[in-house]
């Protein structure tokens, strides 16, 4: 049992907690050694606790301390609640009662019919082309059913076997791919499941060492660990760390990191970079994929110690420079240190420091912002280059990991407006002036149902401006913008910089004479220009209409929501019990008015 | 020879209970965290620590601290 003794020197030298954590870390300790590490970390206190449920027509048990494992090295605490065998729409229910944060489904080609795979060859197309359809229909059921569920991770198919066939294309290899277009096909249509590709987890540890037939026949157990570590790992970063980051910032050095060479020596024509050569290749290759990136709506800085002129004019002149000025949303090039920079980016683009990951080529650099910024992910481009790649696709994972709705892409041009209009504000005397100059446009919408899944991806991501911190999935939205009871205002903000997009929502109950802001919530980036406070006067004005004659709101604590503690105050609202933090706030609708907000056009859309 | 200590330990660990409370006794019958789910665990961990692999047959059947004993004396672990 050498392993065990390694684990128990190396204890000597770290905290119990970090030998633990770099056991986890590892990817050849064993099942005692993993065992024993996740057991002692989960005594200790995790910042957060999730509940997975997990519904397999395998027996997938051994998944639980792989999830844990993934869970516990980003922090967070698993809980998983196992289904039963092959029964994806009772497991819902019993995951609903359970209170599950996320939902695991993962169906086993092989076991669709016994032995499935085997049979194929022998069985009429008829059988399997019901067997598609009854696919189909109960998995549509499982996904209406789980409508609400946060997050859904559906594994596709996978074959066990390989094919006798040199082309691969064998009858288990046809259907295989029509069931797992099925799949997907009935999958696309809910927008809180994210998809995994099991085959891709295959293809990555190895056909043979991703199944143990074992315990399949006696058990219907067919992973091993390899599988289910690498399963785990994919479930964690597709769930961003079981909820723990939400990386929207790359912030990239220049030198030796989107080029080779220093332009200050090397100069223009001297840097390495270009689609033929090494190893300029390898830089161009990796811009192409923060291009993408970009597209996908990561918003990209620079952050070197360079002559801003120089990387002016390599952005502006060199031939085969992929990134453009207008696709960097911000840049700082000067000779302050790394850190004191990523703290002034994250003020001016109003983002928290744990949404950037920074990318740099020094080990000095990389080192210094680990320590003075540890929430910023930081990743050192590898003096290997021929690594380098592999260090992209993790920050990959990292930014894309779960869709991004189409309004989240073109956020570099939203935040660039941020940026121009931070530039702006400091030319003008008044605050006043200065809003005006902006030619403010609102547009307020009541029930806009082409945009459920935006208002419910706000109501997911907006924390600071969040007054209830109540958060909607699209199903929700839906069903209230359908019932008497309830409205759902969003507002579309632009300005002379261009559209900002939809950055706000309020939810409003009624009951009775009684008009209740359920929650009211906004983009960071559209705060400080009297918009928050400029829509109100109509969505009282539409309660009064309905007969109601008295205004209920509250605001209730969370960790990241201070900002607005004082909202309501703000709109002239009588607080009437204040507890625990919380604030409620009551007065008759005829009595509520506001200063107008000069500045701002406000335009009402039904 | 097989060290009983370290057995005793593993199994502890794998059905996470004290190890004080695994003796020449234990079963399946009479530790009540030792389930088919901690059995496959426990199977796993064996093999990785005793350097042995458990043949087919023996796997599932091992469900005492005396069948597991008699068995990696057999594999020589």
């Amino acid at each position: 049992m050498s392993e065990k003794h390694n684990f128990a020197e190396a204890a000597h030298l770290l905290s119990p907690r970090d030998a633990a954590l770099a056991v986890l870390a590892k990817t050849d300790s064993t099942m005692m050694q993993l065992t024993q590490a996740v057991t002692a970390l989960e005594k200790e206190a995790q910042p957060r606790t999730i509940k997975v449920g997990v519904s397999s027509s395998a027996t997938v048990d051994l998944l639980n301390i792989y999830l844990r494992k993934h869970g516990l090295l980003n922090g967070a605490k698993i809980d998983m609640v196992a289904g039963n065998y092959d029964d994806p729409i009772g497991d819902v229910d019993l995951f609903a009662q359970a209170g599950v944060d996320q939902i695991v489904l993962l169906p086993l080609f092989d076991n669709l019919l016994p032995s499935f795979e085997s049979q194929l060859e022998n069985l009429d197309s008829s059988i399997i082309d019901a067997k598609e359809q009854e696919l189909r229909q109960r998995y549509r059921m499982v996904f209406e059913k789980a409508r609400t569920v946060p997050a859904i991770y559906l594994g596709t198919f996978h074959r066990m076997g390989v094919a006798a066939d040199a082309s691969g294309q064998d009858v288990v290899a046809i259907v295989l791919a029509r069931y797992n277009a099925a799949l997907r096909e009935e999958a696309a249509a809910f927008p809180n499941i994210r998809v995994l590709d099991t085959e891709d987890i295959v293809r990555t540890v190895g056909q043979s060492a991703a199944f143990d037939t074992r315990f399949y026949f006696r058990s219907k157990a067919p992973y091993t660990g390899a599988y289910m570590n690498e399963l785990a790992r994919r479930i964690a970063a597709a769930a961003r760390g079981f909820g723990t980051h939400f990386y929207k910032v790359l912030a990239l050095d220049c030198d030796n990191t989107l080029w080779g060479g220093v332009v200050g020596e090397d100069l223009l024509n001297g840097i390495q970079l270009g689609p033929y050569d090494y190893p300029g290749n390898i830089f161009w290759r990796m811009q192409q994929e923060f291009a993408a990136l970009e597209r996908q709506g990561i918003l990209l800085v620079l952050v070197t110690k360079n002559n801003p002129a120089d990387v002016e004019e390599v952005l502006s002149k060199h031939p085969n420079m992929v990134l453009k000025e207008s696709q960097l949303v911000a840049r700082k090039v000067n000779w302050v240190d790394k850190s004191t920079n990523l703290r002034a980016l994250a003020q001016e683009l109003n983002v928290g420091l744990d949404s950037f990951i920074f990318l740099d080529d020094s080990s000095f650099e990389c080192e210094a912002v680990r320590q003075q910024l540890p929430m910023v992910k930081t990743l050192q481009v590898p003096s290997t280059l021929s690594d380098y790649p592999r260090v992209v696709a993790e920050i990959r994972s990292l930014c894309i990991a779960g869709g991004i709705a189409a309004d989240s892409k073109g956020k570099t041009e939203q935040y660039r407006q941020r940026a121009g209009a931070e530039e702006l504000k400091a030319q003008f005397g008044s605050q006043d002036e200065y809003l005006s100059s902006l030619e403010l446009k609102v547009e307020l919408t009541r029930n806009a149902r082409a945009s459920t899944v935006r208002i419910s991806e706000l109501s997911q991501k907006s924390n600071q401006f969040n007054l209830t911190t109540t958060r909607y999935s699209v199903a929700e939205i839906e069903q209230m913008m359908g019932s008497d009871s309830h409205c759902v205002y969003s507002l579309v903000v632009s300005d002379k910089f261009g559209n900002a997009g939809l950055t706000g929502v309020a939810v409003m109950r009624y009951e009775g004479i009684v008009a209740i802001v359920e929650n009211f919530l906004m983009s960071c980036r559209v705060i400080g220009r009297g918009v928050e406070t400029g829509i109100w006067t109509r969505i009282v004005t539409d309660a009064m209409h309905r007969g109601c004659t008295e205004l209920r709101a509250a605001y209730l604590p969370s960790a990241k929501n201070a900002q607005v503690v004082d909202f309501y105050d703000r709109l002239g609202l009588p607080m009437t019990k204040e507890s625990e933090g919380a604030r409620h706030y009551t007065m008759a609708a005829a009595d509520f008015a506001l200063l107008p907000n000069p500045w701002i056009e406000m335009i009402y859309v039904e | 020879m097989l060290n009983e200590d370290a057995l005793k330990l593993l199994i502890a660990t794998m059905l996470n209970v004290d190890i004080t409370t695994i003796d020449e006794d234990s079963s399946m019958d009479n530790v009540s965290s030792w389930d088919s789910l901690r059995h496959m665990n426990l199977v796993l961990a064996l093999e990785e620590e005793f350097k042995v692999t458990i043949p087919d047959e023996d796997a599932g059947n091992i469900t005492s601290y005396k069948l597991i004993k008699l068995v990696l004396n057999e594999l020589g672990g």
